[in-house]
């Protein structure tokens, strides 16, 4: 029964809870959820004073995220306030594109009418998951543009009726900040689900060896993704909290 | 719009529990990493300043030590010089004087000697004056008897 190469653009659905649909992708998260909430609560209650190799490393990463957010920011509170949404978006995206190429993801499920219905998909290859993150993102950094300029200033970056250039320019600002939203969910989307579609591809036709390279190169794929999405995260919250052109 | 967002299997339930999802993960990151991670990280520079400032202030007082010792040395130099000179003031006035009074004994004991040797002299002269009389008279009571 072999029917050549299967590509499901979306996560297949294994079953309903009140109304909710499972999917593979779904359970995926729950996994994600476990492995970095596990992760924190034993790492961060066996902190010690005088740190071991990986303790070492792991607050060596942490600050230097900070101080990077810190200096984008130019402002230690503000970094303070944002450091964990970053670094949780960072993580949450990691985990969930590098979990994709553990044995068992997508390989293991049940047939249903002839077709493998895999238990686990990779979250960030389901829109779902990439749109609920984009939609964070998204209200993180509006909420905080309003919240840091005040509503009607932010407001003027859009709309603007001091001339007509300045009207044209907020419109455009005002349709690139909505088209966010899609070029986050997308991007990361793309990015997973088309390498998971170019691994399949070439373990169909050479299932030995070509797909370590890929999949090595796919790793690397999902390293950038993490902190593409956590950086241009950081890189609008410091656009939205900058004063308006013109304005000083 | 429909039809694309089937393509992609969109569902707003789903969207919101992905959200809730990422929620959950963001505040236990943030209690259980986050913040204990800072308050380390916290406490650890709190007591490396400490520690620099611990030392800095060492290095103060061993400086100002350091000059009290070579000052009280410098004071005790000068002490034990002032007492080697009297010391040997002392020694040599003592010397003087003993030289002097072993003179003065020994110039008494000198004419003490003396003394004595004369009178002893003059004790055997009376005595062997004493004795050449008696021979004298023994001889001339002899010479008295033969004749």
């Amino acid at each position: 029964m072999d029917k050549g190469i299967h590509v499901e653009l979306k996560a297949s659905v294994l079953g309903h809870v009140l109304g909710l649909p499972i999917t593979n992708s779904l359970v995926m998260t729950w996994v994600v959820m476990v492995i970095l909430i596990a992760f924190a609560f034993f790492f961060g209650r066996s902190l010690k004073e005088i740190p071991g190799k990986f303790q070492a490393g792991f607050e060596m990463a942490i600050t230097g995220a900070f101080d990077y957010i810190a200096m984008t920011l130019e402002s230690e509170k503000l970094a303070k306030r944002f450091f964990p949404l970053i670094a949780t978006i960072f993580l949450f995206v990691l985990v969930s594109n590098e979990l994709e190429f553990f044995p068992g993801v997508g390989s293991i499920g049940f047939f249903q009418g002839g077709e493998l219905i895999p238990l686990l998909r990779a979250p960030t290859a389901d829109l779902n998951l990439t749109l609920a993150l984009a939609f964070i993102s998204f209200f993180t950094i509006e909420i905080t543009g309003i919240a840091m300029l005040g509503f009607f200033k932010y407001a003027g970056k859009y709309v603007n009726l001091k001339s007509p250039v300045g009207f044209a320019v907020g419109i455009i600002e005002l349709i690139s900040n909505l088209g966010r939203l899609i070029s986050f969910s997308f991007r990361l989307f793309g990015n997973i689900f088309a390498g998971e579609v170019m691994i399949l591809v070439a373990s169909f036709f050479l299932p030995y060896l070509l797909p370590v390279p890929l999949m090595a190169f796919e790793m690397f794929v999902g390293l950038i993704q993490a902190i593409v999405f956590a950086m241009l995260t950081l890189f609008f919250i410091k656009l939205a909290i900058a004063e308006p052109h013109g304005s000083h | 719009m429909q039809a694309l967002f089937a393509a992609f299997g969109l569902n707003g339930s789903l969207i919101l529990a992905q959200a809730v999802n990422f929620g959950v993960v963001l505040i236990a990151l943030t209690y259980f990493l986050y913040k204990p991670i800072t308050k380390v990280l916290e406490a650890r520079q709190q007591k490396v300043a400490k520690g620099i400032e611990d030392a800095n202030l060492a290095a103060e007082k061993l400086a100002t030590a350091d000059g009290i010792a070579s000052e009280k040395l410098t004071v005790a130099e000068t002490e034990a010089e002032g007492i080697v000179v009297s010391a040997r003031e002392t020694a040599s006035a003592e010397k003087a004087r003993i030289i002097k009074e072993a003179e003065a004994r020994a110039v008494l004991v000198a004419s003490d000697a003396d003394a004595r040797a004369k009178e002893a002299t003059a004790k055997m002269q009376r005595e062997s004056e004493k004795d050449i009389a008696r021979i004298a008279i023994l001889a001339a009571e002899k010479i008295l008897r033969q004749a």
